[in-house]
């Protein structure tokens, strides 16, 4: 282990960018300590990954101090095989939305980096928090930033609406994750035999191996169940999306199509904390799941807004996640966090590439637009290339994923699996079928037929993404070597 | 119980000098009134009072649970001056020393008429709060608290901003009138049962605790001094006074003191639960059941209300039936969060009121369908509205949250999660119309009619009040152990007064 608190390191850089931001004179500067900020936590991140010990399944670089000793809630970080690579990828996805958003941000620009930085900072808290209470803090306090990123730079009229909405829907369903944790500490003290408060316990790895009486098991399930689901979205909590997508600055929806966080919750926390209830409940999990690959994808077959269709697709995909991690087997979670950490890159970069195309042509409307590959081939052939990898093509970061999690599925229920495979097919469908109006044809727009293909900046974002793309497509096995170790510790408590 | 004397522990009369020095500012500060520099004389006085209180928390000793710096003597007959602190008295008293030193920054802001007569009547009004709050004998609370709402009376009426001033003081008066009445009533109960059993008369609480109160006697005293102290909480459904003087007195100053030091659920932890420990287990749950529904109650009024402050009055009703259901939750745990929780609620209620004051400043409405824009205009103000707002709900990294989270969890256990989930979804309706409140006022489009370049910049006063407003509110919300420290002990020894119907042994 490091002397330097990296960890706390990763997640007090952007703050510090942050307030940096209040110093700072001129829009370009914001702009370009913005993307230095984030690019100084991709660093930083890749190092972590550098030094994370590959053999290993338990939490490493673990820091814990006390913070709120009263009531024995520590600030404790750590970063297994299932967390790790979320922490570059999340960086690189900020950097991406700076670069994306160049010139779009007209109003307020040093409040919109000082957010953007903020929200950085708290999502990359989500991942490395193994502290209950600490994952909630950060849990709620990433939607203070996007809160005002959606009101404020949000591009459709009902944004304030939107950001509303969203507030609401995801502090209702941190009421269920907060009583959830709060009867995890509960039943450590009872456990244990001590009094309240002396006997709490928030941390993860002593709440694992806290033993939970069957009906408080389920209990803790359904809660934190229902916390995530919302966030997920599962259907039939996913109303938010759809309208987020439409509503919110498209730059800053990547973060919410691309960073999978109700998922990441399910994997991390729900089910090891509430392993029999998981499994108990997994005809509930499989149900949803099944609903919302089905669901998912026959309501982005009838979308003619880009957009819009990736909100409904991406909410098609998670729902395979979540089937994998039903199977409970160590091929299904190790796709689970493959696909997870696929859309970061596939789910993020479409989006990325929709806000570079409506920055251009000021739509992602099929009716305004056609004949986009004539003027901006490089772009049109990157949205192709991630939709294909959304779908699971060979060759690309969807492959091994989509793969690992329909074995696995087929392996444990065949008939869920079936249902999958046939989401799937409607996947395709949607996919190349709106990509044909929107991208091929002829050209009738103005703003299409003049707009200007993707610039440097753009292009080297882009090429990065599809390299990533390309390389976990062909050799897959790095990153699952790494997952490896802590997926097999996952499933041996399900086992 | 051996009293710990002043002198014992401190160079001076810490406690003396905290109700005197800002009486004597307020007498330096009225007879040079006229005087432009007087205001600055005011301000130096609160701030020194600040620095007062400060040195009152370190010198301390928070290991005690007992009531320290010890100040004794007799008056008239049973009347007498006994002062003395514990932690949660320290923990209110540098509340009211905080919170008057911003009022008077907040005063020098919103450039309000006859400033050095102001700033004298508030720090009258702080040498008369830090009595009620350091005080040890009830007589002398219920005297001070009829000094200290007539105080507040004339302050929301003598600046208000709106022609029905005078209704808004009538119904203060009425309101609080009967309140003190019911007060007093059940003071001098406790004091002839003392002098019945003792021979002589005292309202001391050292003396009113040795007694034991039973059966109709203690019901009847107890419910006189609940639901005297309610209406001052105010507790549904004893508020109706607070939307009047919310809306039609003046924007922040007597709220400030009427909402941010919760002098109602300080005397029910002060005199109330040590001197009637049976009654208050007795009807615990009744006191339970009117906070409970007083949270939906004024969630739901605060949905339909269409001006800034009138919502903010029945924002204040919903969040202290939070702090009621912690006390009485009757747990220690739940008794310390519920004062850390009430503390927290002063801070951000008292915060949102200046925003909506520097807002009426510029806008003079607070009408949500007069506002709008106001945050290209002002955003830092708005940013210390909404931190405000955040830490009313509790969201994690406010102080709101350590303390809810701590009520929340003896709620749990002692009423079981049903009613304890109803509460914190009540807490999420409240976000929602303070988020709906925030769109509406400071981000939606300014209504038809509305420059928005007539709109001034945030001044440095302003600035300096919402820095130092948001600096406490997230310093102490993600570093709360001082505060917890402070009351731990106190609240253990309460705790024990109730500990065989807890679920907790120690």
């Amino acid at each position: 282990m490091d002397a330097l608190p990296l960890l706390t390191l990763l997640i007090l850089i952007p703050p510090l960018g942050a307030a940096l931001m209040a110093l700072l004179a001129r829009h370009e500067t914001a702009r370009l300590v913005a993307l230095l900020t984030v690019a100084a936590d991709l660093v930083l991140s890749l190092w972590l990954v550098a030094g994370f010990d590959p053999a290993s399944g338990r939490f490493q670089w673990v820091e814990q101090r006390p913070w709120i000793p009263t009531l024995h809630i520590t600030y404790m970080v750590g970063v297994d095989g299932i967390s790790l690579l979320f922490l570059p990828l999340t960086a690189l996805l900020f950097a991406g939305i700076i670069i994306a958003s160049w010139n779009s941000v007209r109003v307020m620009p040093r409040l919109y980096y000082a957010l953007l930085l903020l929200q950085l900072a708290a999502t990359l808290g989500i991942f490395i928090a193994i502290d209950t209470i600490l994952f909630f803090l950060f849990w709620e306090v990433s939607l203070i930033p996007l809160f005002f990123l959606v009101s404020l730079w949000g591009v459709g009229p009902e944004r304030r609406h939107a950001a509303n909405k969203y507030t609401l829907i995801m502090l209702s369903g941190g009421v269920p994750l907060l009583f959830g944790f709060l009867l995890l500490a509960f039943n450590h003290a009872s456990g244990a035999s001590l009094a309240i408060p002396q006997g709490l316990s928030f941390d993860l790895p002593t709440l694992l191996a806290t033993p939970l009486a069957p009906e408080l098991e389920l209990a803790v399930f359904a809660l934190l169940f229902l916390g995530f689901a919302v966030k997920t979205p599962l259907f039939p909590l996913h109303s938010w999306l759809p309208v987020m997508a439409m509503e919110g600055p498209v730059a800053i929806v990547a973060t919410l199509t691309g960073l999978k966080l109700g998922a990441y919750g399910l994997l991390r926390f729900a089910i090891p904390l509430a392993p029999h209830a998981a499994h108990d409940l997994r005809w509930l999990l499989i149900g949803l799941a099944v609903i919302g690959i089905l669901y998912g994808a026959v309501a982005a077959l009838a979308q003619t807004n880009l957009r819009r269709m990736l909100a409904y697709s991406s909410m098609s995909h998670v729902g395979l996640v979540v089937l994998g991690l039903a199977s409970f087997s160590l091929q299904g979670v190790q796709g689970a966090v493959l696909q997870l950490l696929n859309f970061t890159i596939v789910a993020g970069g479409s989006f990325l590439l929709l806000a570079m195309l409506r920055h251009r042509t000021g739509s992602t409307d099929t009716a305004d637009l056609g004949g986009v590959v004539h003027s901006m081939p490089l772009l049109a052939m990157l949205f192709l290339l991630l939709g294909l990898a959304g779908m699971g093509v060979p060759g690309t970061s969807g492959f091994p994923a989509e793969l690992l999690l329909l074995l696995s599925i087929l392996k444990t229920h065949t008939g869920a699996g079936m249902a999958a495979l046939f989401g799937m097919v409607i996947g395709a469908g949607y996919f190349l079928s709106l990509y044909r109006r929107a991208f091929l044809g002829p050209a009738h727009n103005p703003a299409v037929i003049h707009g200007a293909d993707l610039l440097p900046r753009e292009r080297w974002l882009m090429a990065l993404v599809a390299v990533l793309v390309l390389l976990a497509g062909f050799a897959p096995s790095w990153v699952i070597d790494l997952i490896a170790p802590a997926a097999q510790g996952w499933a041996a408590r399900l086992g | 119980m051996n009293t710990i004397y002043w002198f014992q522990q401190t160079a001076y009369p810490v406690l003396a000098v905290l109700q005197l020095l800002p009486l004597a500012g307020a007498l330096l500060t009225g007879y040079l009134r006229t005087r432009p520099f007087a205001p600055m004389i005011g301000r130096a006085v609160a701030l020194l009072v600040l620095l007062v209180a400060i040195d009152l928390y370190r010198m301390l000793d928070k290991t005690h649970a007992a009531l320290q710096m010890t100040e004794y003597q007799p008056l008239i007959g049973p009347f007498v001056y006994h002062a003395a602190a514990d932690g949660v008295t320290v923990l209110f008293v540098l509340l009211a020393a905080l919170l008057t030193f911003l009022l008077t920054l907040y005063t020098a802001a919103r450039r309000l008429d006859a400033p050095g007569q102001l700033v004298a009547v508030i720090l009258l009004l702080e040498a008369v709060l830090m009595s009620l709050l350091v005080t040890a004998d009830l007589l002398w609370f219920v005297i001070v608290s009829a000094l200290e709402l007539g105080l507040a009376g004339y302050l929301s009426w003598r600046w208000a901003t709106t022609p029905e001033r005078g209704l808004a003081l009538l119904r203060f008066y009425q309101f609080q009138g009967t309140g003190l009445l019911l007060l007093f009533a059940g003071t001098l109960m406790l004091g002839w049962h003392f002098a019945d059993s003792a021979g002589y008369w005292s309202f001391d609480l050292a003396d009113l605790t040795k007694v034991s109160y039973q059966g109709p006697l203690a019901t009847v005293i107890f419910y006189l001094l609940f639901y005297g102290l309610a209406v001052r909480t105010p507790l549904f459904p004893f508020h109706g006074w607070l939307p009047l003087v919310a809306h039609r007195g003046n924007v922040a100053i007597a709220p400030a003191f009427l909402l941010g030091v919760k002098v109602g659920l300080y005397g029910l932890v002060r005199f109330v639960f040590p001197i009637l420990p049976q009654a208050v287990e007795k009807w615990h749950a009744y006191a339970v059941a009117f906070a409970v529904a007083g949270v939906f109650y004024a969630a739901f009024l605060a949905f339909q209300q269409q001006n800034l402050r009138r919502l903010m009055a029945f924002a204040v009703v919903s969040h202290t039936s939070l702090v009621v259901i912690g006390l009485f939750s009757l747990e220690r745990t739940a008794l310390q969060g519920a004062l850390l929780l009430a503390v927290n609620f002063g801070l951000a209620a008292t915060a949102m009121l200046f925003m909506i004051g520097f807002v009426y400043n510029r806008t003079n409405t607070t009408e949500l369908s007069r506002l709008g824009g106001l945050f290209d205009r002002i955003p830092y103000i708005s940013i210390a509205f909404l931190a405000s707002g955040l830490a009313i709900i509790g969201m994690p990294g406010t102080p709101g949250f350590d303390a809810a989270h701590m009520v929340l969890e003896a709620s749990i256990e002692r009423f079981g999660a049903l009613l304890t989930v109803a509460a914190a979804v009540g807490n999420v309706a409240a976000a929602g119309f303070l988020l709906y409140a925030f769109q509406r006022a400071f981000l939606s489009p300014a209504p038809a009619g509305v420059d928005l370049d007539t709109i001034d910049r945030s001044k440095p006063m302003e600035l300096l009040v919402a820095v130092l407003v948001l600096a406490v509110l997230l310093g102490t919300g993600f570093y709360s152990e001082p505060w917890m420290v402070l009351t731990d002990a106190p609240m253990q020894a309460l705790g024990t007064h109730f500990e065989h119907t807890g679920i907790v042994s120690h």
